[in-house]
């Protein structure tokens, strides 16, 4: 569970200070699906970084479980990223001239994980994305929903526990993007994994169990939709 | 992180900016080939003043001199006192005819010193010519040898040379009329000394004699002509005494009457320059030191084979020091080289370094990546520079020799221990270089990293 108390963050000083997130409050259930949605600018990255220990909140308090984030020292925080938490961002970032499976084993080279299990890991991820045919294509040679399959392949590759999406059909076409979601709520759940994601499309937001809704960077609505729809 | 994917990861970055690594590791490479060569060319300038200094002298024995200014460490502050008790030759004055010489009583003196074992005479005699029979007659120098002198021979042995032998350079072969070494050996030589007169020679032979004959009988100069056997041949000797004399080996004693002969009835009869004490256990410095401080006390100059061996390669290290401090700017500057292209590196990475940082990757594995990065094109640099440095340097070797007469004897001496620690230190300093840019990567906030638009 992941659970928010009170999370504030204020970007400058002085005349150019700015409020981008204020006494923020919310729990998500361990392996449910949640939306945080607003229109551009209204706060959402910055709190998804806050979350996953990306940035540093100005007030409050991120506790996933019983561990508090940021009570933990940087070498810590980086530790429990690379084991718990994974991302997928809307420009894809995967490495052009890298292949696909030197791309999906970078979190297992960072968390030190042994050649061979790597090999197994790196093959199990691509194959439940479709890509494992295309193991030794360099990244850049793929299309741009292949790529985000790819990325998709290295949030899940660590097998963490929560995964953090922002925008992630942002840069792809509809049909496309409906694929990516369908992929990221299937290995919700086959994998069981939280999946926290970053919209500012509606119709996107509902699909998941729990929509927050961010305006100004406060919370202005928290939705629940039935576990059946959800399904 | 594991070391080998830090190491993987690094190479594949520098290959793929193959033309970026190649030129900043070329700029080190320069710098490693000044200082390969300047280390190949002192090791050889080293080992070939050992070389002479072990073939000509022996280690053990100390050269002594009347005079202390005979090794430019003396006084020089005031200009010697005219003394008209000694000169020699027929020219008078001068500084040349005023170094005071050691006599009979010097050496008597010297040998009752507490540690010489021995006194040596090792001046050489310039005689007046040698020949063979039916040749032309040749310039040459006679040098008493010394056991501890070990000559590089072609035919023939040492054993053979006694007093009535002689040990020929190979230099004189063909114009004494002998095709091979082999063939000298057992052969005769003539060797003709003339009688030295000077100005007491006159005096003397004037008051002893009548006047006319006195006179003509000094410029008649009489000399003496005595065959000698040739014991052994040895290689153009690596002597730095004259390039233009031939140095002939002889024993002492053979040498001894050669310069008797030559100097009686002159102001040179026994007296010498310098003369060589051997010491014993000489071998050990501390007893050579001490010994040699005795000498001195009794107000002669004495000057170590360490002394002239230092005296020698401090030329050598004076001119080395030049060229490794052109090395060193060299790397110096391509340090900045290392640096400048990193930072390139981070910033063209910068994606990249936020994405592993957001997936977790620590800092100091961030900072170990660059590291290593910059380590390797300090070890590329260091390999090519070296490398080519002495494929430069053996393949030039045979022509510096031949241009430099220096025989057998290799200008440019290239160690592996020497080289392998020269590229341990570069890829030490360019490690360092790489920590700056590497610390900048470390220090990338992966939000802004990332941020897109
Ligand atoms: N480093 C920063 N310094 C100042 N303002 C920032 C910084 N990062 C984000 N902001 C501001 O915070 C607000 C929220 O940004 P963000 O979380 O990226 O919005 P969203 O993801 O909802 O579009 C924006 O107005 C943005 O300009
Ligand atoms: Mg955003």
């Amino acid at each position: 569970m992941i659970t928010v108390k009170q999370l504030s963050k204020v970007y400058g000083k002085g005349e150019g200070l700015f409020t981008a997130l204020q006494n923020i409050d919310f729990t998500i259930p361990t392996g449910s699906t949640v939306a945080i949605i607003g229109k551009s600018g209204s706060g959402k990255s910055t709190l998804m970084h806050i979350i996953s220990g990306l940035d540093h909140p100005t007030a409050g308090q991120v506790l996933i479980d019983s561990t508090d984030l940021y009570a933990m020292r940087p070498r810590e925080i980086d530790e429990f990223r690379a084991t718990q938490m994974s991302f997928i961002f809307q420009a894809f970032f995967v490495e052009a001239n890298q292949t696909a499976f030197q791309n999906v084993a970078l979190p297992l080279e960072i968390s030190g994980v042994a050649l061979r299990e790597r090999k197994k890991l790196v093959a199990e991820a691509l194959d439940a994305v479709g890509l494992l045919d295309k193991s030794m294509v360099l990244a850049g040679n793929l299309s741009g929903g292949q790529k985000q399959r790819l990325a998709v392949a290295r949030a899940i590759v660590n097998k963490p526990t929560i995964l953090f999406a922002d925008e992630p059909t942002g840069n792809l076409d509809s049909a496309t993007g409906e694929s990516i979601m369908a992929l990221l709520f299937e290995l919700n759940r086959t994998l069981g994994c939280t999946l926290v994601l970053v919209t500012h499309d509606n119709d996107l937001a509902r699909r998941c169990q729990q929509q927050i809704t961010i305006k100004d960077g406060q919370v202005s609505s928290i939705k629940s939709t039935s576990d059946r729809r959800a399904k | 992180m594991r070391y080998q994917d830090l190491l993987r990861r690094s190479v594949r970055n520098l290959l793929s900016a193959k033309a970026r690594t190649l030129l900043t590791a070329g700029a080190i490479a320069v710098g490693t080939f000044a200082l390969t060569l300047t280390l190949g060319a002192s090791n050889g300038a080293r080992s070939y003043v050992n070389k002479i200094i072990n073939s000509n002298f022996d280690p053990t024995e100390l050269v002594v001199t009347k005079d202390t200014r005979a090794f430019g460490n003396g006084d020089n502050s005031t200009p010697p006192e005219y003394d008209g008790s000694f000169g020699s030759t027929l020219v008078p004055g001068g500084l040349e005819t005023q170094i005071k010489r050691l006599s009979d009583d010097d050496l008597t003196k010297l040998k009752a010193i507490p540690g010489v074992q021995e006194v040596r005479i090792a001046n050489s005699v310039s005689v007046q010519y040698i020949t063979a029979p039916g040749q032309r007659k040749y310039v040459a120098t006679v040098v008493p040898f010394s056991p501890a002198q070990k000559p590089d021979l072609l035919a023939g042995s040492v054993t053979q040379l006694n007093e009535n032998a002689v040990l020929l350079p190979e230099g004189f072969l063909k114009v004494l009329g002998f095709d091979t070494a082999a063939a000298a050996v057992g052969k005769k030589v003539t060797i003709a000394v003339q009688k030295q007169v000077d100005q007491t020679g006159i005096v003397s032979a004037l008051t002893q004699g009548g006047a006319p004959n006195a006179i003509a009988d000094a410029q008649m100069r009489p000399s003496m002509h005595k065959d000698y056997t040739i014991a052994a041949v040895a290689k153009k000797p690596t002597a730095i005494i004259s390039a233009s004399e031939f140095i002939v080996y002889a024993q002492p004693k053979t040498a001894q009457a050669l310069r008797d002969y030559k100097t009686t009835g002159s102001s040179d009869y026994h007296r010498y320059l310098a003369v060589n004490a051997k010491i014993r256990n000489g071998g050990d410095k501390a007893t050579l030191t001490l010994v040699q401080k005795r000498i001195k006390a009794l107000g002669y100059g004495a000057q170590s084979v360490e002394d002239t061996q230092k005296f020698l390669t401090q030329i050598v290290s004076v001119l080395q020091g030049i060229v490794t401090a052109f090395g060193f700017i060299a790397i110096v500057a391509s340090l900045f080289g290392i640096i400048n292209t990193m930072y390139i590196s981070v910033l063209q990475r910068t994606r990249e370094i936020g994405l592993m940082k957001a997936l977790g990757m620590h800092k100091k594995d961030i900072t170990k990546l660059f590291r290593i990065e910059a380590a390797l094109i300090g070890l590329l640099g260091g390999l090519i520079g070296a490398v080519s440095a002495v494929l430069f340097g053996t393949a030039l070797n045979p022509t510096i020799a031949q241009k430099l007469n220096l025989g057998d004897q290799r200008l440019l001496e290239f160690q592996l221990g020497q080289i392998v620690i020269l590229i341990g230190v570069l890829v030490l300093v360019a490690t360092l270089a790489g920590l700056f840019p590497a610390r900048k990567a470390s220090q990338l906030d992966p939000i802004q990293a990332l941020r897109t638009e």
